[in-house]
């Protein structure tokens, strides 16, 4: 009673000032909206992942894949199209496309990789030389086979290839350059490309690949109109029938989800304001009644401010989520406006009533947010003070200032419910129904799976999901592989913490599933290693034995005996470590850029591996390294899975625990909590259970959606309650009628959105709310007859 | 002393008149050989190699079998005294090892060795002297039969020249010397040559 009589004494003084009232709400609302004009907001998805686990830093280093910010073009040819025309459309293409959107445009290796590499890569062996090498150039070098490799030099030098490799030969008779070429496999970053030309080039030649770099940041969505336009422009121009080029990078996404979201914003409005509309007409009516709808406007500006107070800078996704849970401020106002319609005399009464629900149900519902202040995800916790402010704002403005733009005095209203027809047998037939269905859906609940698929959070187009695929057919796993960075304070500790990981890994794996440095690149400490171990492999007694087979069979062949002086000069000369830019200069610059980094202080070295069970499994047994770190995208997403789940569960706990006790407080009657509670657990239930039944996995979206159908959902409960509790009706039925039916037409019309954002919340509110009105407007009404009496 | 520099002078002047000269000279001849060598459609032929070269204390001599189809057929085969070879047909082509019985596919623009002895064939095959000029600074030593000394315009590594001598008819090379700038040398003597006579697609495919 204390509280009817205080907020009806405040509507009484404020309604002797409504115009400075008016005025200051105005001057408060217009500087909100400056300020909030004023934002500086992040896109950055990571605002959405757990803090305390590796999620974040994880999304970094995936980020560090060596095509995640690549444009990867694919020129596609006909049959009748010769490889030399697809490199030459290729090479015209790349000339053409503008350096402001494509500012670099590779088409193979740095360099010609042929030429010298093969001498070259011979003359820093004893640098490579491996214990694995050593043993088998032990097993294989027998003397029969010493035999056969002097013989196919001498066959080599007959043939006109001889012309060239004569001095090849004479410093590489035993074909120990075999051995070097063969690490350069592990520097395969496109798997299935072949060179031609010094273009990369599919096995069936249909295909040819470029790279290709971008200032454009990624979710630059007119950055990326331009990065279209450009390609296709170029593509036009130079291109001939029967060559199609296509171009895949982050910024398609990014278009294709503006896009889809624009298309989506144009079908969902229309269909809303629709619904809205059409409510209005049948159940308002009354022009002041639009003042309803401005409440959420308002307190939207006020509530993102309350955010930059606090966190900078703001989460625009947390924004984004933030104006959907805002649904629940226009439910304050909509059941002012019914307190007030349904007044009969002083309208200060009639406020003074419905403020107690009104408090009750902003209380539970700050309850339910401020428990996502404990969140490990920083991107709920701007959403708790988000929502927390933005319901504070709304109860005032609901409380305060609405009262005295809205129309009052008794009117017939067009009742939704039949206020009576609970009262008739049928009703606990209906509660009988009600509970049945309760215990089915719970049941279904048990199966419901959370996605921490960062991508099911966004739009993939077939189109692009079909070039994905076909990109992964044609040149193997350019994307989603697993990724080991080795790590140290500088390039050499990070190569020793590589060539650790590749020992190891080289035991639980094919060589040919792996992409490192570590046979190419040793840190100097394994490549004196290495030096030593050849000087004593081949002053060791086979080596020697080899050297004088070898001789023995040159002489029967007709070698002079200085023939092969070059070779055995270079068994014992010392030479000096290979280097990165030994590399740099064989034409592999880009391959070492993208996996030996420096950034932040720490190098990295990047080994690629297959992102596969198998292979992740076998990680798994590898005894774990601490200057190594394990990322993939399977890890990721169920890295990210897991912590959905746990953030879920004990926000829902959470959040149960502080609603019962306000509501205990509030009602001091447990029966009435229960009954309060009835349309937030049919709600909830609903949700799951029917989410389940369709397969509809449960994405960081529908726990927003969720958190939503636990605000609206307890509101209705307490309003009910307090309904039949007071044995007096401010048209509280119809209210949440109303109320149920513009948060269905205003979230649930998203279900019609392509987008899985809007979806998402969609589906998630339309069968919440679905729920929770009926159980609210007749199954509530039924068990307090009962329990209330 | 100044007489001994205005000769040398002179010496130097006409030197350098006259080699303009001796270019346009062999235009005549080049243009003769191109002519014979368009109506060249097919060559095959047997041939003999020698290599001389100093990690061999003796002479190296084998033998084998050449077929050329335009517009870039090439089988190239040694039958003495080791079996290897190969075929080419536009970029691709096979090799094949006889001693060891392997036998591997390759692609002239992924195989720059293969693509440098492939160009190097087909060029004195067609007689293309557009190629050649572009790459050899070209010398002819004599017309009858015409004989032309090929000097790499740039470093290539071991070569410092080439000696081609052709058929009397024109036609096809009959010998082609290969010099090394460390004194090395290799002479394939090409004969039985048969012109434009139809080659089994076989020849061609290994």
């Amino acid at each position: 009673m204390l509280m009817d009589g205080l907020f009806a004494s405040l509507y009484r003084r404020l309604a002797r000032r409504r115009t400075l009232l008016l005025i200051i709400t105005l001057f408060l609302w217009l500087v909100s909206l400056a300020a909030f004009t004023r934002l500086e907001l992040e896109e950055n998805i990571a605002a959405m992942l757990p803090e305390s686990g590796t999620a974040s830093s994880d999304l970094r280093l995936l980020e560090r894949a060596p095509f995640a910010r690549k444009i990867i073009i694919d020129l596609t040819a006909d049959a009748s199209v010769s490889t030399d025309a697809l490199i030459q459309a290729a090479d015209r293409l790349a000339a053409e496309l503008p350096r402001e959107t494509f500012s670099r445009v590779v088409s193979g290796p740095d360099g010609e990789a042929g030429g010298n590499l093969v001498s070259a890569m011979l003359g820093v062996l004893p640098n490579l030389f491996s214990a694995a090498d050593a043993e088998r150039l032990s097993r294989e070098l027998t003397p029969s086979a010493v035999r056969e490799r002097v013989n196919d030099s001498y066959a080599a030098l007959l043939a006109p290839e001889g012309w060239a490799l004569k001095q090849l030969l004479r410093s590489d008779p035993l074909n120990l350059r075999q051995l070097a070429l063969e690490k350069l496999r592990y520097l395969r970053l496109v798997p299935n490309a072949q060179l031609s030309d010094n273009h990369f080039v599919s096995s069936d030649r249909r295909h040819l690949l470029l790279l290709a770099e971008t200032p454009l940041a990624v979710t630059d969505s007119a950055g990326a109109v331009a990065l279209e336009d450009d390609f296709s422009t170029a593509a036009r121009l130079v291109l001939p029938d029967g060559i199609k080029a296509t171009f895949l990078s982050g910024h398609r996404y990014t278009l294709a989800n503006a896009t889809a979201v624009k298309a989506d914003l144009w079908v969902v409005l229309g269909c809303s304001l629709s619904a809205i509309a059409a409510i209005f007409a049948i159940f308002l009516r009354r022009r002041q009644a639009l003042w309803v709808f401005l409440t959420p406007v308002l307190v939207l500006t006020t509530a993102a401010c309350a955010v930059a107070l606090v966190y900078q800078p703001v989460s625009a996704i947390t924004l984004g989520f933030g104006a959907v849970l805002l649904g629940i401020s226009v439910d304050f106002a909509i059941h002012v406006y019914y307190a007030l319609r349904h007044a009969v005399g002083d309208p200060a009464v009639a406020l003074g009533k419905v403020a107690r629900p009104l408090l009750f149900g902003g209380l539970t519902t700050i309850g339910g947010f401020a428990v996502l202040l404990l969140s490990d995800l920083p991107g709920q916790r701007q959403l708790a003070v988000f929502s927390v402010a933005g319901i504070v704002t709304a109860l005032l403005l609901s409380l305060l200032v609405l009262p005295h733009l809205l129309p009052s005095g008794a009117v017939q209203i067009i009742s939704a419910v039949p206020r009576r027809a609970d009262r008739k047998r049928g009703g606990w037939l209906l509660v009988t129904v009600w509970f049945v269905l309760l215990l089915l859906c719970g049941w279904q609940a048990r199966d419901i799976r959370f996605n921490g698929d960062l991508r099911a959070l966004s739009l993939t187009p077939p189109e692009l999901r079909q070039l994905e695929t076909q990109l992964a057919q044609t040149w193997g796993g350019l994307h989603g592989q697993a990724l080991v960075f080795s790590f140290g304070g500088g390039a050499e500790a990070a190569l020793a913490a590589n060539d650790r990981l590749f020992e190891r890994l080289q035991t639980a794996l094919p060589a040919e599933r792996l992409v490192s440095l570590a046979p190419l690149l040793p840190a100097l400490t394994s490549q004196a290693e290495n030096r030593q171990r050849w000087n004593d492999f081949w002053t060791g007694e086979h080596g020697q034995q080899i050297v004088a087979t070898l001789q023995e069979e040159a002489t029967r062949l007709g070698f002079s005996a200085q023939a092969f002086v070059p070779f055995t000069e270079r068994l014992t000369t010392a030479v000096a470590p290979v280097t990165l830019d030994f590399y740099r200069a064989a034409g592999f610059a880009d391959a070492f850029a993208a996996l030996l980094f420096t950034e932040d202080g720490v190098t990295r070295s990047l080994t690629l591996l297959p992102d596969s069970p198998p292979v992740l499994a076998a990680l798994t047994t590898i005894e774990s390294d601490p200057a190594t770190r394990l990322v993939s995208p399977t890890c990721f997403r169920s890295e990210i899975s897991a912590a959905i789940e746990d953030d879920f569960l004990r926000f829902i706990t959470l959040a149960a625990v502080l609603i019962v006790t306000l509501l205990l407080l509030l009602f001091r009657d447990l029966r009435k909590v229960v009954l309060a509670l009835v349309p937030v657990a049919s709600g909830l239930l609903g949700m799951f259970g029917v989410m389940a039944t369709l397969g509809v996995e449960f994405n960081l979206f529908n726990i927003i959606a969720t958190i939503l159908v636990i605000g609206l959902g307890v509101d209705y409960g307490i309003f009910m309650v307090c309904r039949e509790d007071e044995k007096s009706d401010l048209g509280t039925g119809q209210a949440v009628f109303v109320s149920g039916l513009t948060t269905l037409a205003g979230f649930g019309a998203l279900i019609l959105g392509q987008h899985p954002a809007l979806y998402s919340i969609g589906v998630s509110v339309l069968i919440g709310i679905s729920v929770a009105i009926p159980a609210a407007l007749l199954v509530v009404p039924v068990l307090s007859r009962r329990w209330l009496k | 002393m100044r007489l001994f520099l205005a000769i040398t002078l002179l010496v130097l002047l006409v030197l350098l008149t006259c080699a303009p000269l001796f270019a346009a000279e062999a235009e005549p001849l080049f243009e003769r050989l191109e002519a014979a060598a368009t109506n060249v459609r097919t060559v095959t032929s047997a041939f003999t190699q020698e290599k001389r070269l100093a990690i061999f204390d003796e002479v190296l001599t084998s033998s084998g079998r050449f077929a050329f189809a335009k517009p870039d057929q090439l089988r190239w085969e040694l039958l003495e005294p080791v079996k290897t070879g190969f075929v080419l047909s536009g970029d691709r082509g096979r090799r094949w090892h006889g001693r060891a019985g392997t036998s591997e596919s390759f692609d002239i623009r992924s195989d720059p060795m293969m693509r440098i002895v492939a160009e190097q064939l087909l060029a004195w095959a067609r007689a293309d002297f557009g190629w050649l000029r572009e790459r050899y600074q070209l010398e002819v030593l004599g017309e009858n039969p015409a004989t032309l000394k090929l000097i790499p315009r740039t470093e290539v590594g071991f070569l410092d020249h080439l000696k081609i001598i052709f058929a009397a008819d024109d036609t096809h090379v009959q010998q082609v010397e290969m010099h090394e700038q460390d004194g090395d040398a290799t002479i394939i003597r090409f004969s039985d040559a048969i012109i434009n006579q139809p080659v089994p697609d076989e020849t061609f495919r290994n």
